[in-house]
């Protein structure tokens, strides 16, 4: 059983060791991140894609479970945001912590918008959208 | 100075670090589910609050239910011991919504658990923090600036009120992109994709591939 207690020092080890090794592969330097979707250096691409290839094995291997997952409505214009505001701020959410860590002190203002845009969306699909939205990480 | 990780390092660290917390937690790594349920933390604490109170009532309902099959020697209309409590207490032992699976269940889509308790999720987002400091510490990057770096003077703006708006801007994006696709780069690109979701699968092509074209856009066009 997973106490409270286990799953309060998992999440801190975890944010130790994420943020220790996003740092030191580079993704919070933006001239990294922009090299490597243009594809000028593949390096940092590669360790990505390198994880997921580890974890697809390693999930299989102790069968973890597939949690359940539908393509909503939410996905694609969500993804296409996203993945504009990662390219012109260099943050995707653990980023600009990341970068605020290392002394990019800009980064608040990546911090400020993404707390505004993630209270903005809850906002807009209590409100407009009402999308059954599903979420990853819960 | 030291240099950055060979891609090889940051793909087991990257491997280990998702692999650690699904298997201590027994649930998904999301950092943007974490930013949503801190900055949503009213909201999020009083659904904990009547998680736990159903919590109780379960247990209740258990018990009435025991004490009436002792008393009237039966089971109380097919509920009680053998139904009430069960998901609750199920998904609570991490049974029913357990992340490792054993046996053929793994094959089918069990119930998600509950979320992490939303203290975890704040302490998560700090300690992402502290291992950013150290690991620009250690490598002797640390530096406290008031700008992004070159590259981003010579690919975005030099001008720091385009600059700070520009971040912002993209903040707002990525905050807004990420809870209506459901997930990040940690949650969609990580953990789902390692699970072979077809949701993460399709989020992380169309954000990654929206990220390569922006990127081309400011580094040849604008």
């Amino acid at each position: 059983m997973r106490t409270r207690g286990a799953v309060l020092l998992a999440s801190i080890v975890t944010g130790l060791a994420l943020g220790f090794v996003v740092a030191s592969i580079g993704f919070g330097d933006f001239g990294e991140l922009n090299r490597m979707f243009t594809f000028q250096d593949l390096r940092m691409f590669f360790a990505f894609a390198g994880a997921v290839g580890l974890l697809v094995v390693a999930f299989a291997l102790l069968r973890v479970r597939r949690t359940p997952g539908r393509i909503h409505a939410g996905v694609v214009p969500g993804a296409v945001l996203f993945g504009t505001g990662w390219a012109i701020s260099g943050g995707c959410p653990a980023i600009p912590i990341i970068q605020l860590a290392g002394g990019y002190l800009p980064a608040l203002c990546t911090i400020g918008g993404i707390v505004v845009g993630v209270r903005l969306c809850r906002w807009a699909n209590t409100h407009f959208l009402h999308l059954d939205r599903g979420s990853c990480g819960l | 100075m030291t240099d950055y990780w060979p891609w090889w390092a940051g793909a087991i660290g990257l491997a280990l670090v998702t692999l650690f917390y699904t298997l201590t937690t027994d649930r998904s790594l999301g950092v943007s589910a974490a930013w949503d349920r801190v900055l949503h933390w009213r909201e999020e604490r009083e659904l904990e609050r009547l998680d736990a109170a159903f919590d109780d009532d379960e247990a209740l309902q258990e018990a009435l239910a025991l004490a009436t099959a002792e008393e009237f020697g039966a089971p109380a209309a097919g509920h009680g011991a053998s139904s009430s409590g069960g998901i609750g207490k199920a998904l609570d032992s991490g049974q029913a919504g357990s992340d490792i699976d054993s046996g053929r269940a793994a094959s089918t889509a069990a119930p998600a658990p509950r979320p992490a308790p939303l203290a975890t999720h704040a302490a998560l987002l700090i300690s992402v923090f502290v291992g950013g400091l150290l690991a620009a510490v250690v490598a002797g990057r640390f530096e406290l600036r008031l700008d992004m770096g070159e590259a981003y003077r010579t690919l975005v703006t030099d001008n720091p009120i385009g600059m700070v708006v520009t971040l912002f801007v993209g903040g707002v994006l990525v905050g807004f992109g990420t809870r209506l696709a459901g997930g990040c780069s940690s949650g969609h690109g990580l953990s789902g994709c390692g699970r072979l979701r077809p949701v993460s699968l399709v989020a992380t092509a169309v954000f990654f591939g929206t990220a390569v074209v922006v990127s081309f856009l400011l580094w040849k066009v604008i």
